[in-house]
């Protein structure tokens, strides 16, 4: 540590004033865009939880309908067993010999619960209704970009860069726009209608004159002869010019419609383990577009909303999506390395504590109670992989060399001592780039 | 468009539209002041989920002085602050760094030339405990006392976490400076050339 000289202490706290207040200014009230996942993720967690907390308000529908299914249960098992509920019975009405009341008893109950039972059919059915005319609605907000998808493909384009998208649009503007009204107009527009951000450049084409003012609707004015506007929000503008000259005022207006720029968004979906033969799901959270073009970034691309892919090798690869509105506007993401930061990962718990039954062999599936007893990673995107257990004094113990094994804690069919453990691990990522990973595990005895 | 005041009550009725509009309205800013706290972007998003679902769990808290934003940055400090407790045993393996060299020639750190992304990348590098405690100090505006009360460690723990950050920082915006007039010279040299 470096001593802090006394004299020094004023500069030195202007210096951390000024280091503080960059941090402070940039970064207080910055603001990021949180992947679109995570939104849906807290809504599910948030409904999960409202399901599970005691609202009173919500007593009459949630628990009214755990009421009605749970006696709807009863009834069925009731009604579908009869037999057993019948030799159940049978011995006390012969004891008692009074046949007829229980019989009219458990009729009864069936009768209870026939309502209820109906009752929850009826539940059931109208919620499948309610699923169908959901997938209904959601097939039908795919529907279109199928079909559309099909177009696409037929033209055998697999990616059109978002500047050509921009460029028909900007070429159609560029055919300058005369606009000589009839009582004359001074005024000429470069572009009257494309995608936002829309730069268009106004002249006036007045020959002389002594001032003019613009209004280009969206507030912004300008009295410059040949200004320059940029139109960065949709909509509709009427722009205005009024020339002055000579005592003389003269109007003249032109619209200006801006497009919607559409928004591509998406995120590559890939589940635990990935093997290069698996299909990946693109999730698309874009906005505002028609047309998708998708690039997986190994000469592949597809024109559907959501589609899935199957790469056949390993590796890097570098996703893009262009998304085109229904005005040809364009707006392209780009995920460079698609498969390497969250889809890959193996990571290694400090402890865990064998079974004290016997060894297992150290097959685990993650699912199984047996998981816990054996020491094995969480991972995911792994394809090759070696995992080595020693002691403390180097002497290895353990060896592994399929991620489904790990280690059960028992060396020579005898449970290790408790105590710290050292593992390494060495392997590759489908990505096909390399890991080695230290460190220590503890075995706990119960 | 709901006003602050609608969202709340709203929420406060634990209404869905609600709950969906304050996340759209809000996350973008509380995101910000999770990734300042976190070492990368996915631990920032789980802290942003953990704090909205307090939010929403908690509206009732909010008393309605002072300011919404206020208080929704501290609930996000807060829920980072909890984070980081909570994940402070697997984070024993710490890389000991050289803060020696201590470059006391920068005078000053101008406001344009380092971008947020920039800043919000070295602040993520920054180990926890040192990340934690600038945040708190330098842009949260917390003291040393009420820092050390939040993360469970002495004063002078905090004191002395708090410069050795302001060392790295100072360090790696350093090198960082360096890099992009590198970067930029060399550009306007194939301009020349």
């Amino acid at each position: 540590m470096k001593v802090k000289k006394r004299n020094s202490e004023v500069e030195q706290n202007s210096e951390d004033r000024i280091l503080n207040d960059l941090f402070r200014h940039k970064l207080e009230n910055a603001e990021v865009t949180p992947s679109a996942s995570t939104g849906t993720r807290l809504m599910r967690r948030v409904a999960m939880r409202e399901f599970l907390r005691f609202n009173p308000a919500r007593v009459n529908i949630w628990y009214a309908g755990a009421v009605a299914a749970a006696g709807a249960a009863i009834a069925i098992i009731l009604a579908s067993d009869p037999s057993t509920e019948n030799k159940t019975t049978e011995p006390e009405p012969v004891e008692i010999s009074r046949d007829v009341p229980v019989i009219s008893k458990s009729d009864k109950i069936i009768n209870t619960g026939d309502p209820e039972n109906r009752n929850t059919r009826e539940n059931k059915s109208a919620r499948e209704e309610l699923e169908i005319q959901e997938t209904a609605i959601r097939n039908s907000g795919n529907e279109p970009i199928q079909k559309m998808r099909f177009d696409s493909e037929g033209a055998g384009k697999v990616s059109i860069p978002a500047a050509e998208a921009m460029h028909e649009v900007t070429d159609m503007g560029d055919r300058k726009i005369r606009l000589f009204a009839g009582d004359g107009s001074y005024m000429n527009a470069s572009v009257t209608q494309g995608c936002a951000p829309l730069q268009v450049s106004f002249r006036c084409m007045a020959a002389a004159y002594d001032s003019c003012l613009w209004r280009f609707g969206d507030g912004g004015h300008s009295s410059a002869g040949n200004p320059v506007w940029l139109f960065d929000i949709e909509g509709e503008y009427k722009v205005t010019l009024t020339v002055y000259s000579s005592g003389m005022v003269h109007n003249s207006s032109v619209m200006i419609t801006v497009h919607p720029k559409p928004e591509a968004r998406f995120e590559v979906i890939c589940e635990n383990n990935v093997d290069s033969d698996d299909e990946i799901l693109f999730r698309n959270y874009s906005e505002g577009a028609q047309r998708f073009n998708w690039d997986f970034g190994d000469g592949n691309g597809s024109g559907v909303f959501e589609p899935r892919h199957k790469y056949s090798r390993d590796g890097n690869y570098t996703v893009r999506l262009i998304a085109i509105s229904e005005y040809g506007c364009a707006d392209s993401m780009v995920i460079e390395n698609a498969f390497t930061a969250s889809s890959c990962f193996i990571e290694f718990p400090n402890a865990f504590i064998p079974n004290p039954n016997g060894p297992s062999g150290g097959y685990y599936s993650p699912k199984s109670d047996e998981a816990s007893h054996i020491f094995h990673p969480v991972f995911s995107g792994v394809s090759d992989y070696q995992l080595r257990i020693f002691t403390r004094r180097g002497v290895m113990i353990f060896e592994s060399n399929d991620i489904n094994y790990g280690w059960d804690g028992y060396y020579q069919g005898r449970l290790c001592d408790p105590g710290v453990y050292v593992w390494k691990v060495r392997g590759n990522f489908i990505n096909s780039t390399t890991f080695t990973r230290m460190g220590d595990v503890t075995l706990i005895k119960n | 468009m709901m006003s602050d005041q609608q969202i709340i009550e709203g929420c406060a009725k634990h209404e869905r539209k609600a709950q969906q509009r304050l996340y759209d309205k809000y996350s973008r800013f509380l995101l910000g002041v999770c990734l300042r706290y976190a070492s990368d972007r996915a631990e920032a998003e789980d802290i942003l989920q953990d704090s909205f679902v307090k939010i929403f769990f908690n509206i009732d808290e909010f008393t309605g002085t002072g300011s919404f934003t206020g208080w929704l940055r501290k609930v996000a400090v807060n829920t980072a602050i909890t984070y980081y407790h909570k994940n402070l045993k697997y984070r024993y393996h710490l890389e000991i760094e050289e803060y020696v060299s201590l470059e006391t020639g920068v005078n000053s750190f101008e406001d344009d030339f380092f971008t947020s992304d920039e800043l919000f990348k070295v602040l993520n590098e920054l180990p926890a405990g040192y990340r934690m405690v600038f945040n708190l100090y330098a842009v949260e505006g917390y003291h040393h006392k009420e820092i050390a009360a939040m993360l469970g460690i002495d004063i002078n723990t905090s004191k002395s976490q708090y410069s050795r950050a302001r060392a790295v920082l100072r360090e790696k915006l350093e090198k960082l400076r360096r890099l992009k007039k590198q970067y930029t010279s060399g550009k306007e040299q194939d301009i020349k050339g």
